[in-house]
């Protein structure tokens, strides 16, 4: 009866804040029993520091993800605990550190790189004024 | 008589105001002083160099300090906005930095280039080598020229496929809610073609970068918006990887209730706030066709 009556609504697409507040309540009596983990932050978070580790950042930026994976291991301890809103900021926090790993990683690498551009062209240069000293 | 007793009045309006002071302290957080964020994100913005180097990344930034700079009553997210804001901050600098040095490596690629050609040839009839170059180099310049007219005409086509709209900051794709279950971050069939031909616009420009952006509207707290908005944006996120869009091109932000681009007084309103904005950065290659 109730679902036909919830359904007919929804059809309508009527008062939107009655479905609203049919969630609500949903939500809070959800809340009696312990709430869900935030499945989809903690995968986000360990998607993005396997990513990190498959870019190698380890080598460039290893502070910031094993921040990264610390904040992960906490969230996913928070979640044991019940504590799904600690849990849920940990995890956001986590990716994000990830994020931050492959970003600094990426700066240095491109900056080692260029360095070591720099020094084979200053090689070059010198060999250069050293065979043609006289002419140029 | 009288005077004393206003003065132990006001010395005991002033003892509780302390009280209520020292009580806010644990609660919202005014922010006086700038923040650190707001600081090192105004000196990157005014770096012309950086700047234009990762432009999805600074708004990413900006939205995320903007969230951190709004008063919030629970201590934790209060928290937590923060150190994101520092943490979108750093990646923005971190990457457009990045990209500095790769644009700089071109130069020194061909500064290299030219100081091992000029080792090897300088005995060479220069004045011949330097003239076939030339023709090579206004042929090569035609067929640029060519090749990037019809990149633009292509570009423009997709762009209206996309239905996006492009605005100062980049190409804006709305997705309604009407792409989520209520209260739910799972896509939803309906969401699927306009998310796959944004996949293969993106894997036909791979230069671009792309913001996605939860919103919601202003029915439920704070937070729980927040987590939901970051959600949402995440399964757009997890779905364009998932189509094989590069995870690192991809930047979300959460932005909660805060960014309303209609009245959440109606119902309409609140619809169109219920959304997911997908921004694709405008690559500097492409304004130097325009």
């Amino acid at each position: 009866m109730l679902r036909q009556l919830r359904s007919v609504q929804a059809i309508r697409g009527l008062p939107v804040y009655i479905a609203l507040a049919a969630a609500g309540l949903l939500a809070l009596a959800g809340c009696a029993t312990p709430p869900a983990p935030p499945t989809e932050a903690l995968q986000a978070a360990e998607s993005a520091i396997s990513n990190a580790e498959q870019a190698r950042v380890a080598d460039y930026a290893s502070v910031e993800l094993s921040t990264a994976r610390q904040k992960l291991a906490s969230a996913n301890t928070a979640a044991r605990n019940d504590q799904m809103v600690q849990a849920e900021y940990l995890a956001i926090e986590a990716r994000t550190h990830a994020e931050l790993a492959l970003a600094r990683a990426e700066e240095r690498r491109a900056k080692a790189v260029n360095d070591d551009m720099q020094k084979s062209i200053d090689v070059l240069k010198e060999e250069m004024k050293r065979a043609t000293g006289a002419r140029q | 008589m009288n005077v004393s007793s206003i003065t132990t009045t006001r010395t005991a309006i002033l003892v509780a105001g302390l009280f209520l002071l020292s009580a806010c302290a644990t609660g919202p957080k005014a922010p006086e002083a700038p923040l650190d964020s707001r600081v090192k994100l105004t000196q990157l913005q005014s770096d012309p160099q950086l700047a234009t180097r990762a432009p999805v990344e600074l708004q990413a930034a900006e939205a995320a300090v903007k969230m951190a700079e709004m008063p919030h009553k629970d201590a934790e997210y209060a928290t937590h906005l923060i150190l994101l804001a520092d943490q979108k901050v750093e990646i923005a600098r971190a990457r457009a930095q990045a990209r500095q040095y790769q644009d700089q490596r071109e130069a020194l690629s061909a500064e290299s280039e030219r100081a091992r050609l000029d080792s090897r040839t300088r005995e060479a009839d220069r004045a011949r080598s330097d003239a076939t170059s030339a023709r090579a180099d206004a042929a090569s310049a035609r067929d640029e020229v060519a090749a990037s007219r019809a990149a633009r005409l292509d570009l423009e086509r997709q762009i209206a496929e996309l239905n996006a709209r492009e605005t100062d900051r980049g190409l804006v794709v709305t997705l309604g809610d009407l792409l989520f279950a209520t209260g739910k971050s799972d896509l939803t069939g309906g969401a699927r073609p306009n998310l796959d031909k944004l996949a293969a616009f993106l894997g036909e420009y791979p230069d671009r970068t792309v913001l996605i952006e939860g919103h919601t509207d202003s029915v439920g707290s704070e937070e729980s918006n927040y987590f939901l908005s970051q959600r949402r944006a995440e399964s757009v996120r997890s779905y364009l990887v998932s189509r094989g869009v590069q995870a690192n091109r991809l930047t979300t932000a959460g932005l909660g209730q805060g960014s309303p681009v209609a009245s959440n007084d109606t119902a309409t309103g609140r619809q169109q706030n219920r959304r997911v904005e997908v921004i694709i950065s405008n690559t500097a290659t492409i304004s130097g066709v325009n």
